[in-house]
């Protein structure tokens, strides 16, 4: 037991060894003075001013807000992206109606109905959720219709033959046949749900992390601006990481993960 | 004894990619109760395809009845076995078997103690809680047909069950097949490509001709199925039978080129 | 009733019903709009978009921000690519550069990269140069990893056939390997190329500097919502242009698709 644990951390360390090298490299040009810091902080520098963003309540309520907003609009789009989605694997009046609607949002960079929502909305908590809403709906739709179409015939039939109704079929069956992409349609929409929640806010907004770095930055504190760049780099890397684990945890029945295979025994 | 399988007239029309398919015409079967039909032929027959109509999965034209009642759907009566990828991979072993009996609402324990005695039969205990992916083919093949018991039907309906398999797995699994059939004696309708295996399980073998599919010749196999897997396959009745009935499926494979 | 699965109509069925609906929105919009249904600030009628859409153009100012922005996301993208399939090829041929890239490659693409065009801002300006860069960072990401996957996925067979002819190791590079490459690569840029456009859009519209989403941001500033309108569809016409034209492209060169 103490064993993996002590290979889980040399591990770790060893992964993260080539940040730390970079870190180092760049704390001594800062150091020598061989770039103006107010370019490029040091990186010492920022870890000050991040502590102090972090231990003050800029960060708490600038990045909760940003937060609050990518992951309720996300929410939001994953149950009705799911409902939509499902609509359209099993009615082909309901996707011949939604498909050209769909297909649109496609092709339309996502950011770019920010300024509408913002004529309809104002600027505040409302249109950076509608905002991240309307972005993330695509993919968790189209990874859900893909996920229950591709639902084998022979498996909806055994169901079937089983005695299942059209409820249990769609709750027993498709879902779970299709909570792969699902999941995989997920990850996609939480990476778009934080580049429109911090846009919206960069574009108008009077809070948000998007709004401090952008403060920051005209205020030219470039510590500040630095950390707060950093504190929203690593919530994104851990929200990405959580559903990760979450999805691992769901799916750990499907055959991706690497699987033991019980012996040619028949 | 009552016809537990009838089979008239039936035509199937798909629509392809290259326009309509006329995959069975005008095809006639009866089965009785506790017979074990195999149905052979040349690929593309449309074996398979008459295999879904009387499991309610396809619509077809013409009359398919069980039991004197026309086919309307799937049905629990009528239990399925496919070639593979029909376990539910998100449900342990245990829980794939004990969906038929969950899904019609059997209480709780009913169904755990079903889903108990199958595991036995199919030689898997120590499994009931593995998923499908960490199976191998010829016990994901077990688990499919410990679940299609579950459900009680009363025809079991296997499309090329074993075909998915390596030899030898095959063969350990149709000696399993038969010692179930051999005690539970449910009515059975196979479809295999193998003419090897339609001998060795089957008492009626019935060969289709080449697509457009319709039964073309029927034959009898009286083995007695008692003795090991040597003894029966060594016979001389096996042989015989063996011999017929693949000469006449190549030769219906014969017509199929030619065309 | 069968178990059939839920038949699909003809194709022509379902793109009539599909068309029928556009259709229907497009004119339910427009009625109410001259209905006066919604004030005009917040719906303007179909026919003043194109009456918008028809002057940005003649008056050049549509096509000169659309120059504009097209500029800096494919600079942007010509740069991604570049970066991008150096970096995945170097990856796949070299543990030390894998080891040395993946931790920064882990950390940054799940981040959203907009946050770091106040930093791009700082270094370069407000004009072309820190919105190409910043579109290259944003879109660099999928290349790497997708020419990464593909590069050591490439069957040794091949590579091992080539060294028994005598092949050179850059021959095997160009001839064998990254043509082995292509279809994953394309696939990254077909992903990589709506990730520009938006990237650049949306500086644009954060930051101003010219382009479309400097002039979108100032249209709604305005209150001038037909404009608002008509660049947005402009925007939605050219990422359907763009990927169509990908798509063409790919029909056209056998190479760039994946063999299933």
């Amino acid at each position: 037991m103490a064993q993996s644990i002590v290979k889980v951390i040399i591990n770790a360390i060893i992964r993260l060894l080539p940040i730390a090298i970079v870190l180092g490299i760049w704390q001594s040009v800062a150091s020598l003075h061989w770039v103006d810091t107010a370019f490029l902080p040091a990186p010492v520098g920022i870890g000050r001013a991040l502590g102090d963003l972090l231990s003050g309540h800029e960060i708490r309520d600038n990045l909760g807000v940003t937060l609050f907003r990518a992951l309720a609009g996300l929410a939001l789009a994953a149950v009705s992206g799911v409902w939509f989605g499902v609509g359209m694997a099993r009615s082909w009046i309901f996707n011949a109606i939604a498909s050209p609607l769909v297909g649109a949002t496609y092709s339309l960079p996502k950011t770019a109905i920010v300024p509408l929502l913002i004529l309809w909305f104002g600027i505040g908590s409302t249109m950076g959720i509608l905002a991240v809403y309307l972005t993330c709906l695509l993919p968790i739709i189209v990874q859900t219709y893909h996920g229950v179409r591709a639902t084998p015939a022979v498996v909806i039939w055994s169901a079937q033959s089983m005695g299942a109704s059209a409820r249990q079929i769609l709750w027993q069956i498709f879902m779970p046949h299709a909570l792969p992409d699902i999941f995989t349609g997920l990850r996609i929409a939480l990476g778009f749900a934080f580049v429109v929640a911090i846009s919206a806010e960069m574009i108008a907004s009077t809070a948000g992390i998007g709004r401090l770095i952008f403060m920051y930055g005209e205020n030219g504190s470039y510590d500040y601006m630095f950390a707060a760049v950093a504190s929203i780099v690593i919530a994104a890397f851990l929200a990405d990481r959580a559903l990760l684990a979450l999805s691992a945890r769901c799916l750990r029945w499907h055959p991706s993960h690497a699987g033991t295979n019980l012996g040619a025994t028949a | 004894m009552p016809t537990k399988i009838s089979i008239r007239g039936v035509s199937k029309t798909y629509n392809s990619d290259a326009g309509e398919v006329l995959a069975l015409q005008g095809t006639d079967l009866e089965i009785q109760e506790g017979e074990f039909v195999s149905l052979v032929g040349p690929s593309g027959c449309g074996k398979s395809t008459l295999l879904y109509i009387v499991g309610g999965f396809l619509s077809a034209s013409g009359e398919v009845q069980i039991d004197g009642r026309t086919v309307d759907g799937p049905g629990v009566d009528r239990g399925v076995v496919f070639q593979e990828y029909a376990l539910f991979p998100w449900l342990t072993v245990q829980r794939n078997i004990e969906y038929g009996p969950r899904v019609r609402n059997l209480p709780a324990r009913e169904c755990g103690a079903i889903a108990d005695r199958l595991i036995d039969v199919i030689g898997l205990r120590g499994f009931e809680h593995r998923y499908p992916r960490e199976l191998s083919g010829g016990m994901k093949q077990r688990v499919a047909i410990a679940r299609m018991l579950a459900g009680d039907p009363s025809i079991l309906l296997l499309d090329e069950p074993f075909g998915a398999l390596d030899a030898q797995t095959r063969e350990t699994m149709q000696d399993e097949l038969l010692r179930i059939w051999l005690e539970m004696r449910r009515t059975v309708l196979m479809v295999t490509h193998d003419v090897n295996e339609a001998v060795y399980l089957s008492n009626r073998i019935c060969v289709m001709s080449a697509r457009p599919g319709r039964i073309v010749e029927e034959f009898t196999v009286n083995l007695d199925r008692t003795g090991t897997r040597e003894a029966i396959v060594l016979s001389d009745e096996y042989t015989r039978v063996r011999n017929q009935v693949w000469l006449s499926v190549r030769q219906q494979a014969a017509t199929a080129v030619r065309t | 009733m069968s178990a059939e699965r839920a038949a699909l109509p003809s194709p022509l069925k379902s793109y009539a019903l599909s068309t029928l609906t556009v259709g229907v929105i497009l004119i339910a919009w427009e009625s109410a709009a001259r209905a006066k249904l919604v004030p005009d600030l917040f719906l303007p009628s179909v026919s003043a978009v194109l009456v918008a859409l028809r002057g940005g153009i003649a008056d050049g100012s549509l096509p000169l921000d659309l120059g504009v922005s097209l500029y800096r996301a494919f600079a942007g993208l010509l740069l991604a690519a570049v970066v991008g399939v150096a970096a995945g090829i170097a990856m796949a041929r070299s543990a030390l550069t894998r080891w040395f890239l993946d931790p920064f490659i882990s950390l940054a693409f799940p981040a959203p990269k907009i946050a770091f065009l106040p930093i791009f801002i700082l270094w370069f300006g407000i004009d072309h140069m820190s919105k190409i860069l910043l579109v290259a960072f944003s879109s660099v990401f999928p290349i790497v990893i997708a020419t990464y996957s593909a590069a050591i996925a490439v069957n040794h067979l091949l590579i091992w056939s080539s060294l028994s002819l005598g092949s050179s190791r850059p021959t095997i590079m160009w001839r064998v390997i990254l043509p082995a490459c292509y279809p994953r690569i394309f696939a990254a840029f077909r992903v990589a190329l709506p990730v520009a456009l938006i990237t650049a859009f949306t500086a644009e519209m954060v930051a101003g500097g010219g382009g479309m989403g400097a002039t979108l941001m100032y249209a709604q500033r305005f209150f001038e919502t037909p404009t608002v309108f008509a660049y947005i569809v402009t925007m939605l016409a050219v990422g359907l242009i763009f990927d169509k034209a990908m798509l063409v492209l790919r029909d056209r060169f056998p190479a760039w698709r994946e063999s299933s």
